[in-house]
């Protein structure tokens, strides 16, 4: 059952907060610490990034979320609150905390806020979209579902929402079958079906790694542009830095099931404290860079994620090691500046429980 | 200068994980390790081991030889066995009771008539029937009574013959039927599927139009019809080479499935990058065919080799119950099912449908061999 | 979809006429003639035959005249429904086979219908309770239905039928009602019949199609768009019937043609043993004796009965997945 907290003036500009989430997965092999203590806050209306590289876990915390974990999947602890904004006649705004962690993953409450409340696309839209039916009838189902519509005013209302997502002839648009449609229009498609209930979270985990550049900048465009319309909060998944230069107001950084680094965008690229960060934003190729030099990477790779590493799981990559510190105890997240967060002892030398 | 990092410090390295041997096996050794942790697979892969050494060594395994008709026991049931000696103790070594049977000429059954007087020591290595195996006569086997009495395991059959020994031998068709007719068909499909896919065109849409028009037709009516065809068993035309004309019928069916997906295969590869590259370094047709496409395909052509077995063997079971497979003197285990196909008989004399039970057994064996073979072989299929 | 239709007739027209010269080919195999078995079965019973009547005989039948031209004389009878002689039986072939035949359908589509009703609820409980102990049993039962010759569990349930239940199960019905008039004792009494046949002739078929509905299920389960379903919030009953099932028919409707040849094949040996008044009985005696053309009628016919069927399977298919329909 939902947590009702009331109303709080210091959650008004926060829509999910997320405090400690450990994910983990059992298989055969092993166990994989996917999501190893996971804590951020979503400021509502904005754009977040969540940024790492492959098999870091920000696909599986948007997925913890959203309560879409395989049964492989254990949730060992944290919790996730969803703030629910209900804006009043008085023009106030009724919040209402719900505690997702607390509600059976398919259960009735949970799959209502599920696709009304919060939404998600994902990153292929060829293999997103079932073959066998129409777009319009893909579209319609959340819409019937959600605002208990009959078939007719569903169709009618995909219409409106292909519209607005810049669908050229929406109306023609509903009677096809994604296979009629190129990348682009299914992406717009998929977009369409997310933000059909006009949800308050919209999580898009690598919309556009699948596309290619000038399709990608238009699909950025147009989510920045409903962004601003709507108001939807946007978590934006990716491994592309530059996408998220574009894109976000906000930054998380992961890296192995942990955020290292959070802050807001311009602060992330211009002032980054963590050496992950840092060496991520270096391995950027840039134009007009002096010919003959090697690319910089990150040395090691990605540890295999069924091992465990003691102390910061970065360590083995780091080129400020500090030995004795950094491989004994996780840091604990400290505070650069009211709005940038970083883990790393550098920083400070507290470590985490 | 902006030359990038590339001495490594030294770090500590991670805990826990030791390096994987995985990548450092060939794809075949892959194989042979996923079948291995296949306990259903080994299973059927070792019962089938057992079974063929068992029938091709029944001559000395079964008490009795297989032709021999013994009037005094027709349609007799399994011998009966007990632990207690004739001074009235336990012992190790089982004895049995002797048995007859005699016709009833009231209800004219024949009437199974037990002697507990008598009780007779269960010999090992005991001189019995002569026989041949391998080559050679024997005349001892591994277990069974003193001359004139014997044993039977599985009891007799309308001739008083020895079920247990009929099914062994029985064996020796029915379960290399399969293997042989397996056999053509993997030669007919694979050089008919490579071909049809390899070379498309006229040659591939003729090929087609056959496969069609043979798959047109059920399986068994058409095996029949075939079957039909064969000679009478007579001095020209041996049961031997009855058997060896059933498993080329079979196969006559058979090898349109294999050349289908062959076909399939190829195909796929030939527009694969490996062999458009074999393509423009200059690689003749059957190089290409044989050095680059089979080799791939390999593994695919044993899995489907051992799934077709079964089914050979429920054909050959299915025509020889019919009546038109194997003939007599052969005995497959079909044909010695033809004794049980009235109800009253099954009823009375349930022990004659043990051949079924050996076919379902040999069938499911293959069945968990050949779906852990699948399984090792392509890991992303369920 | 219309042009669709006619390419597949035409297809299988041509595949029809070559089916039915294969046929007879097929039928003509055996060395020797009804003629010849005739003459020796004569000849045992002591009696004998001057060559003008063997003569005779050979006209009789037709058998004097070249193959190919007895082929074609036989296929002109297509048309107006003469399908030849029985030697057999001395009737026309059409008469003996049409009854046979019909009831032939009857047992192949309840069969197929059995199997797949079966199939697809098995196959989908098990893939969506893996790993749980009906799932294992379920596995269990699929081996055993692969592994035992249909003409074997036929046996094996008509002696359970007569021991356990006390059913007299041979036939198309009972001693009692065999002559009787319809009513609906009689009626309840051919169900009592069916239902042995039915069973037996879809076991394996079922047993193959619910583990490849099963496995269809599971590969269609990890696809992307489940995900997407159940992002939209319903419920899994809802994601599996409505989004994952609908993709994982495709194959096996691809396959129901492939399901076909064994029930027909397992209906021919089934009756055999079940002593039914369909095909099996009289096209293996007509083999055994060499009765061409009441043999080849029965072959060429169930191959059309598997063309026609196949035809069916191929336009399903079209109208379930929208992809074909384009081609």
């Amino acid at each position: 059952m939902s947590d009702i907290i009331g109303q709080e003036k210091v959650e008004q500009d926060v829509v999910l907060r997320i405090k400690d989430l450990h994910t983990y997965f059992y298989t055969d092999i092993g166990v994989s610490r996917a999501l190893n203590g996971v804590s951020f806050e979503i400021p509502l209306g904005k754009v977040m990034g969540v940024v790492g590289e492959s098999g870091c876990g920000k696909s599986v915390t948007a997925l913890t979320i959203m309560r879409l974990l395989v049964r492989s999947a254990k949730i060992m602890k944290g919790e996730v609150s969803f703030f629910r904004h209900t804006k009043k006649n008085d023009l106030s705004t009724m919040i209402e905390a719900v505690d997702l962690l607390k509600l059976e993953a398919m259960g009735p409450e949970m799959r209502a806020i599920r696709g009304a409340e919060l939404a998600m696309i994902f990153q292929e839209p060829m293999t997103s979209l079932n073959p066998s039916y129409t777009i319009g009838d893909q579209i319609s189902e959340a819409i019937i579902l959600h605002q208990e519509v009959d078939h007719h005013e569903g169709i009618q209302r995909a219409i409106t929402v292909l519209d607005q997502v810049g669908m050229a002839n929406p109306k023609m648009i509903v009677n096809r079958y994604p296979h009629e449609l190129s990348g682009g229009m299914r992406q717009r498609a998929m977009i369409a079906m997310g933000l059909s209930c006009h949800p308050a979270v919209l999580f898009a985990d690598e919309p556009t790694t699948a596309l290619d550049v000038t399709t990608e900048a238009q699909i950025l465009d147009l989510m920045r542009d409903l962004q601003t319309q709507f108001g939807t909060t946007i978590v934006f998944i990716t491994h592309n830095l530059g996408v998220v230069a574009q894109m976000c107001d906000f930054v998380s950084v992961m890296y192995l099931g942990r955020i290292v680094e959070q802050a807001p965008v311009e602060e992330l690229f211009y002032n980054s404290k963590h050496p992950y960060t840092s060496a991520l934003l270096n391995s950027i190729p840039h134009v007009g860079s002096r010919t003959k030099t090697r690319l910089q990477s990150i040395r090691g790779v990605v540890p295999d994620p069924y091992s465990t590493i003691k102390g910061c799981p970065f360590h083995p990559r780091c080129d400020s090691f500090m030995p004795g510190k950094c491989d004994q105890g996780m840091p604990a997240q400290s505070h650069v500046n009211p709005t940038h967060t970083v883990r790393c002892f550098l920083f400070s030398d507290e470590v985490e429980e | 200068m902006t030359d990038a990092a590339t001495t490594i410090p030294q770090v500590p390295p991670v805990v826990d994980e030791p390096v994987s041997e995985v990548g450092q096996l060939s794809q075949g050794m892959l194989i042979r390790m996923r079948f291995a942790r296949n306990k259903l697979a080994m299973f059927g892969l070792i019962g089938l081991i057992v079974l063929y050494i068992l029938v091709f060594t029944s001559g000395f395994l079964a008490p009795n030889e297989f032709t021999y008709q013994n009037q005094d026991y027709i349609f007799g049931g399994p011998s009966q066995f007990t632990f207690i000696g004739p001074n009235g103790n336990f012992s190790l070594r089982p004895y049995m009771y002797p048995m007859t049977t005699e016709l009833d000429e009231v209800a004219f059954k024949f009437v199974f008539k037990l002697d507990k007087t008598q009780k007779l020591p269960v010999k090992f290595f005991v001189k019995g029937d002569t026989y041949k195996i391998f080559g050679f006569k024997s005349k001892i086997h591994l277990f069974g009574v003193d001359l004139p009495q014997r044993l039977y395991l599985f009891g007799t059959d309308s001739l008083g013959r020895d079920m247990f020994a009929r099914t062994m031998q029985g064996g020796t068709v029915s379960m290399t039927v399969g293997l042989v007719g397996v056999a053509f068909s993997i030669v007919l499909g694979a050089v008919l599927g490579t071909a049809s896919g390899y070379f498309m065109g006229v040659a591939d849409d003729i090929i087609q139009r056959i496969i069609e028009v043979i798959s047109s037709f059920p399986g068994i009516p058409l095996w029949a019809a075939l079957a039909a065809a064969l000679p009478p068993v007579s001095q020209n035309f041996t049961a031997l080479d009855r058997y060896f004309l059933i498993t080329v019928v079979l196969s006559f069916v058979g090898w349109t499935g294999l050349a289908r997906q062959l076909r399939a295969k190829v195909m796929a590869y030939r527009s694969a990058d490996f062999c458009q590259a074999a393509v423009a370094a200059g690689s003749s047709d059957s190089r290409i065919i044989f050095t680059h496409m089979l080799p791939n395909a390999a593994s695919h052509i044993i899995v489907t080799s051992a799934l077709a077995v079964p089914g050979m063997i429920l054909g050959e079971t299915a025509l020889s119950f019919l009546g038109l497979g194997i003939l007599p003197p052969m005995v497959s285990w079909g044909a010695l099912l033809r004794d049980s196909q009235q109800v009253s008989v099954i009823v009375q004399h349930p022990w004659i449908l043990i051949p079924g039970l050996a076919v379902v057994i040999t069938v499911l064996l293959y069945s968990f061999m050949g779906d852990g073979l699948r399984d090792a072989v392509d890991p992303y299929s369920i | 979809m219309g042009s669709y239709i006619l390419r597949r007739l035409g297809y299988m027209a041509i595949t029809m006429v070559i089916v039915t010269i294969l046929g007879y080919i097929i039928i003509e195999l055996p060395p020797g003639s009804y003629v010849e078995s005739e003459i020796a079965r004569l000849r045992q019973m002591g009696g004998n035959l001057a060559p003008e009547q063997i003569e005779s005989l050979y006209r009789r039948y037709g058998l004097d005249k070249p193959a190919y031209m007895r082929f074609l004389i036989w296929v002109s009878g297509f048309v107006r429904g003469d399908f030849g002689q029985s030697f057999q039986y001395n009737m026309d072939v059409s008469q003996l086979i049409w009854g046979r035949l019909g009831l032939t359908l009857v047992f192949s589509i309840l069969s197929l219908i059995f199997s797949w009703i079966v199939a697809i609820v098995v196959g989908v409980y098990s893939a969506t309770h893996r790993f749980t102990i009906p799932d294992y049993l379920i596995t269990v039962s699929q081996f055993i239905g692969l592994s035992v010759p249909s003409f074997l569990l036929a046996l094996v349930l008509m002696v359970f039928a007569q021991d356990v239940l006390h059913m007299e199960v041979a036939g198309l019905f009972s001693s009692a009602y065999q002559n009787a008039p319809w009513s609906f004792t009689k009626f309840l009494d051919l169900l009592n019949h069916m239902w042995i046949p039915v069973i037996v002739i879809s076991a394996s078929g079922t047993a193959w199609l619910s583990r490849v509905m099963r496995a269809n299920l599971l590969d269609v389960l990890n696809m992307q768009y489940i995900q997407t379903a159940r992002a939209k919030g319903l419920t899994e009953n809802v994601v599996i019937w409505k989004h994952a099932f609908r993709n994982a028919i495709h194959p096996l409707i691809m396959i129901l043609g492939g399901s076909l040849p064994g029930i027909i094949s397992g209906e021919t040996i089934v009756s055999m043993v079940l002593n039914l008044p369909t095909t099996g009985p009289l096209y293996v005696a007509a083999l055994l004796q060499k009765d061409m053309y009441l043999a080849g009628a029965f072959l060429v016919f169930l191959a059309m009965a598997l063309l026609i069927g196949n035809l069916g399977a191929d336009l399903l298919l079209a109208w379930v997945d929208p992809r074909i329909r384009y081609e």
